[in-house]
């Protein structure tokens, strides 16, 4: 069964800007697809009509045989991690918190009141901590964190699911060039270990490449190429985006590497 | 070297226009309530007198101005509880981060204003005549009054936590509760502390005062002390009242020092 | 605890030892402050039925015939809070300035400044209104003093504050030219003081109003009387309409005060 589908997709948002144009995409179980394109092309949008963070005005979504709509978002939440640009922890609890806050859509309000979890959800976190190497931080403070362990973080919390999806919006964004390299290998690991689905947007090419099976071009809120990494040629490129989105991806990348 | 452009015209100054209009209107206010400068300085020296009487003061009764002062602290405790719970409950719905619908923000906003708007002596009147002569009347008109400030405060600590936390707790499928505990008041506990402590402080001088209306405490006291010209012991009971204050606002000024 | 299923986020399971504590101590408070306020089952069940017995009077015909007797004391409370709030401006001016401390001439000065800020901040308002009252004779002239002296307190202390988290950089540049103390006061600091302390005026003004309206309780001027002589004549037709016109005035001042501080504020250029 295909984890994600989404049918003829349209998001317009409030101020009348339409993000999404008619968006049709299936996407497999396990798959890393990176999602590309330049600002406003609807990267994130596309991100968030999957959970419904910005429901979609139009056309069907899908995941994992359920359609998205408001009854059942919980549960679906439950069953879709997302990573942030900035992280979202919440700096002022420690990291075992944090992580653990990946287990709510699971809890009870009530107990939730007290900020008690049951023995098993300890057991997954630290399972998760583990699987992204901070078990030895779980105790201190979220914002004493390097940018990079912070990411690493969020990434245990949406291990601490059990999700069957991981949506990382812009996850590197942030952070320098080898911090986004473990991030991003990272999620490729548990992406392929563990079978989940992960749907990444980056807007660094040269790490789509990298680690992505499957690319998504977007474009003014349409997808303008789907495909495997090797078919995105410069050529292909130079197409979709011409060759001023080339030259100016080229020098973000030479000066991402110039800082390293 | 000459100046080749002409300096612009310095705009002109509505500072001394300001300035005596409200020269202007204070006087017609001073005329308006017929302040007459000679009472007043007739009534300074009567004044210097009639404070020189309190300079003997008489502590005979301090067994039972302890206890009426006693009694003032319960009414500001729970006073600052009962208004604690109220706000606790409101501010999230007068947050417009957080609040459900724009409906319900305007309703706890206007709530929390109209819990404030009244003054808290006025409040106590009316709880007096409703309820009768006593304590509870002090200790309800202490906990409305409070907790529409307090309220406030707090919706507007709320508003102030990054919105990305909020984003992160709805993406793990947490509930409205949820959201608050974990996200939110962990977020903005160090400002609520502070909030909270300023207004027992504050609930303190008023419960002090309460009194006067027949709300129960020391102000009572003080109020039949001051009918009767006993001097002596009006001024042993201020001085009460004032260390008591004093020494509350140490505490809590300390308390909050030791918190940032 | 750890025995158990459920555990909180911390090393060891279980609370930091000091929430307990604070937990226990807390309840112990409460409850003998319950029993200070003299609380009773009996009265607790009755105060509902009571409090919506009152309010339903209170929605009886309003005393029309009061209504020109009342503006003229919404009035007299509006003058008041005004003068006083202005007349406190006089005095609390210089002492902010000498109760700030890189504002104040000498540490001894800066020391007595505060400690009399305190002071008078500590006494209620109230109270120095009866005082003055019973001095002074009923009347809005004891009651614009006691209002004063009380706001001196706090005028003071948000101005020496304002004074205070003045940045150093601007002070800095004016010592480098040779600018001698009042001169930085003049032109450093007090400019960028300005827009956190119109802030705290309207808050102040805010606040005064609401007193303002009180202190005719114990006959020093303003609606606070007719409030009170009404409650004792059991006068619902009044009370409800002083009520309502003492929500209003002051809920047109803070909005005014609201939308003022906005644009004062936010036309501040931050220096820092």
């Amino acid at each position: 069964m295909s984890a994600i589908i989404l049918k003829q997709v349209g998001k317009t948002y409030a101020n009348g800007f339409k993000a999404l144009n008619g968006i049709d995409l299936t996407i497999e179980q396990g798959q890393f697809v990176v999602v590309l394109g330049p600002s406003g092309a609807g990267k994130s949008t596309l991100l968030r009509v999957i959970n419904a963070m910005d429901p979609a005005n139009s056309g069907e979504v899908t995941v994992d045989g359920e359609l998205v709509q408001g009854r059942n978002l919980r549960k679906i939440r439950a069953r879709i991690g997302m990573v942030f640009q900035h992280f979202n922890l919440v700096d002022r609890l420690n990291v075992m918190t944090n992580v653990l806050t990946g287990r709510l859509a699971y809890r009870h309000w009530l107990g939730s009141l007290l900020q008690l979890f049951p023995k098993s959800d300890f057991e997954l976190a630290e399972a998760a901590l583990a699987e992204v190497g901070l078990v030895d931080k779980a105790w201190q403070r979220a914002d004493q964190l390097s940018g990079g362990q912070q990411q690493r973080v969020a990434i245990a919390r949406a291990l601490t699911q059990q999700p069957r999806v991981i949506l990382a919006d812009e996850p590197v964004a942030s952070l320098d060039p080898k911090s986004s390299e473990d991030v991003l290998a990272l999620l490729k690991k548990i992406c392929v270990e563990k079978n989940i689905t992960v749907i990444a947007n980056l807007h660094q090419i040269e790490f789509a490449k990298i680690y992505a099976d499957r690319i998504v071009a977007l474009n003014a809120g349409r997808v303008v190429f789907d495909g495997p990494p090797d078919d995105l040629t410069d050529h292909r490129l130079n197409q979709i985006y011409g060759l001023d989105a080339k030259e100016s991806q080229h020098d973000r990348d030479e000066l991402a590497l110039a800082d390293a | 070297m000459s100046i080749d452009q002409a300096l612009p015209a310095k705009p002109r100054s509505w500072l001394p226009l300001w300035l005596s209009l409200l020269l202007a209107l204070l006087y017609v206010i001073a005329v308006d309530l017929e302040l007459d400068g000679e009472a007043l300085l007739y009534g300074l020296e009567d004044m210097a007198g009639y404070f020189a009487r309190f300079g003997s003061p008489d502590f005979s009764n301090l067994s039972s101005y302890l206890q009426l002062l006693a009694q003032t602290l319960a009414i500001a405790v729970w006073g600052s509880v009962l208004a604690l719970i109220a706000a606790v409950m409101i501010a999230p719905f007068a947050a417009i981060t957080i609040s459900p619908n724009a409906l319900t923000y305007r309703l706890a906003r206007e709530l929390l204003n109209f819990m404030r708007a009244m003054p808290d002596l006025l409040l106590a009147l009316l709880f007096v005549a409703a309820l009768g002569l006593g304590p509870m009347p002090g200790v309800l008109a202490l906990a409305v009054h409070t907790a529409g400030f307090l309220g406030k405060f707090f919706a507007e600590s709320m508003e102030r936590v990054p919105a990305g936390r909020y984003e992160a707790m709805a993406s793990v499928g947490a509930g409205f509760t949820q959201t608050l505990i974990f996200a939110v008041w962990p977020s903005m506990l160090r400002e609520a502390i502070g909030n909270t402590l300023y207004i027992f402080d504050r609930n303190v001088r008023m419960a002090a005062v309460l009194g006067l209306v027949g709300a129960g405490g020391i102000g009572l006291e003080l109020h039949d002390t001051l009918r009767l010209f006993r001097y002596d012991q009006s001024s042993a009971l201020i001085m009460v009242m004032l260390i008591t204050i004093i020494a509350i606002d140490q505490l809590s000024t300390w308390i909050r020092k030791k918190l940032t | 605890m750890t025995a158990m299923n459920w555990r909180w986020p911390t090393p060891d399971g279980r609370l930091p030892s000091a929430v307990p504590l604070a937990v226990i101590s807390a309840v112990l408070v409460l409850a003998a402050s319950a029993w200070l306020i003299e609380v009773s089952p009996v009265r607790l069940w009755q105060a509902g039925p009571r409090l919506i017995a009152f309010a339903g009077h209170l929605f009886t015909t309003p005393d029309w015939a009061y209504v020109p007797r009342l503006a003229e004391k919404m009035l007299e409370t509006i003058e008041m809070t005004v003068l006083a709030t202005f007349l406190a401006l006089l005095l609390a001016f210089p002492l902010g300035v000498l109760a700030a401390h890189n504002a104040s001439p000498h540490p001894i000065i800066f020391q007595m400044a505060r400690t009399l800020l305190s002071s008078i901040r500590a006494l209620p308002d109230m109270v120095v209104a009866l005082l003055f009252v019973s001095a002074l004779g009923l009347g809005a002239l004891p009651g614009i003093l006691a209002l004063a002296l009380v706001t001196v307190g706090f005028m003071g202390k948000f101005i020496a504050e304002a004074i205070e988290v003045v940045g150093t950089r601007s002070i800095e540049g004016l010592s480098a030219a040779g600018a001698g103390r009042w001169q930085r006061i003049q032109y450093a600091m007090l400019p960028q003081a300005m827009p956190d302390f119109i802030g705290s005026l309207l808050y102040i003004l805010d606040h005064n109003l609401r007193a303002a309206a009180v202190l005719g309780l114990v006959g020093a001027g303003g609606i606070g009387y007719d409030l009170v002589m009404a409650m004792r004549l059991f006068d619902y037709g009044r009370i409800s309409l002083i009520a309502l016109s003492i929500y209003i005035v002051v809920t047109l001042l803070d909005r005014m005060s609201a939308w003022l501080r906005g644009r004062v504020l936010g036309r501040r250029v931050n220096v820092h």
